[in-house]
């Protein structure tokens, strides 16, 4: 049995950063390797200024107050346990450049990587989950 | 109320949370301990029970009182645990235990045991056996039960070794018994 979850963040907004941290720190916690990669709208999901004000989808605002009644963590919080956790971030390189971003401009201790550095990472885990 | 040896409060917290604040409690359990989790997140009866069977600890049980589940798992180290080997001779079945005439002997920890044992077993955890000795007859044949036959085996042992001589190991244990269960939940 593979130890290892792979995960690519391709999508930008809350309910895409909760999938993805959820699953992320499940993991973590159940003892797994796990890496995410960030890549296009992913890469606000660790963006210092941007993971602070996440989108809903529109039209699905009502859901804060469910978000607020379930205490449900906010993103900012599940990343910091992520990495807590061990959970790996990788930030794609491209992505970056197209958007004129920087290492600076995301929490610390991320790595940051071509497609192939997550390939290498992702070869033999189990699940690869792509949100 | 259900004796454990350690408790985590993880009221009011959704999911992953209460995974998390598990593993993390856990660091803080010694080997055959046993957590007591309490949490009001739905999903956690199916979670923990998932990832205990992940990570190799022994899932006892939950119990739901006025809206908090309180779940109990006794912390395993999947390398060693299962594989001793038993040396204690004497021993029985579970099914000539259970017709037998003398005692049976639960040494489980106590979540162990509320959660299910075998009809009029009498509960002495492993680590209370050495002070607690006194409670049983010696002129009675003990038979000594646990999940796997592990720690009745040391538990024989110890019997033995303190000048008990109708003492029987009852193997395969109750991870196999699928006669009646006495529950105390």
């Amino acid at each position: 049995m593979s130890n290892k979850v792979a995960i690519i963040a391709a999508n930008g907004g809350l309910f895409d950063a909760y999938k993805v941290f959820n699953i992320a720190t499940a993991a973590a916690a159940s003892e797994k390797e796990v890496a995410i990669f960030f890549t296009f709208e992913g890469l606000n999901l660790i963006h210092k200024q941007g993971m602070q004000a996440l989108e809903m989808p529109a039209g699905k605002e009502s859901f804060a107050e469910g978000f607020a009644a379930a205490q449900v963590p906010a993103i900012p919080q599940l990343v910091e346990m992520a990495q807590e956790l061990g959970v790996k971030f990788i930030a794609c390189q491209m992505t970056m450049d197209v958007m004129g971003l920087t290492k600076e401009d995301f929490v610390d201790d991320i790595e940051v990587g071509g497609a192939v550095t997550f390939l290498e990472f992702a070869k033999d885990a189990a699940p690869t989950l792509t949100f | 109320m259900i004796k454990s040896d350690v408790q985590l409060d993880a009221k009011g917290l959704a999911c992953p949370m209460p995974i998390v604040k598990t593993k993390k409690a856990m660091n803080d359990v010694a080997e055959g301990q046993v957590l007591e989790i309490q949490a009001t997140d739905k999903g956690s009866v199916a979670d923990l029970a998932a990832w205990s069977k992940t990570v190799g600890h022994q899932y006892i049980g939950t119990n739901e009182d006025n809206g908090v589940f309180y779940h109990y798992i006794r912390k395993c180290n999947p390398e060693t645990s299962d594989l001793t080997e038993k040396t204690f001779e004497q021993t029985i079945s579970n099914e000539d235990a259970v017709k037998g005439d003398g005692i049976i002997l639960d040494v489980r920890e106590a979540a162990e045991y509320a959660f299910g044992h075998m009809p009029g077993a009498k509960s002495i955890p492993m680590g209370e056996l050495t002070n607690r000795m006194n409670e049983l007859d010696p002129a009675q044949n003990i038979y000594v039960i646990c999940r796997t036959g592990t720690r009745s085996d040391l538990a024989a042992q110890q019997l033995s070794a303190a000048g008990f001589t109708n003492i029987y190991n009852v193997l395969p244990g109750m991870t196999e018994y699928t006669g009646e269960l006495e529950k105390e939940v």
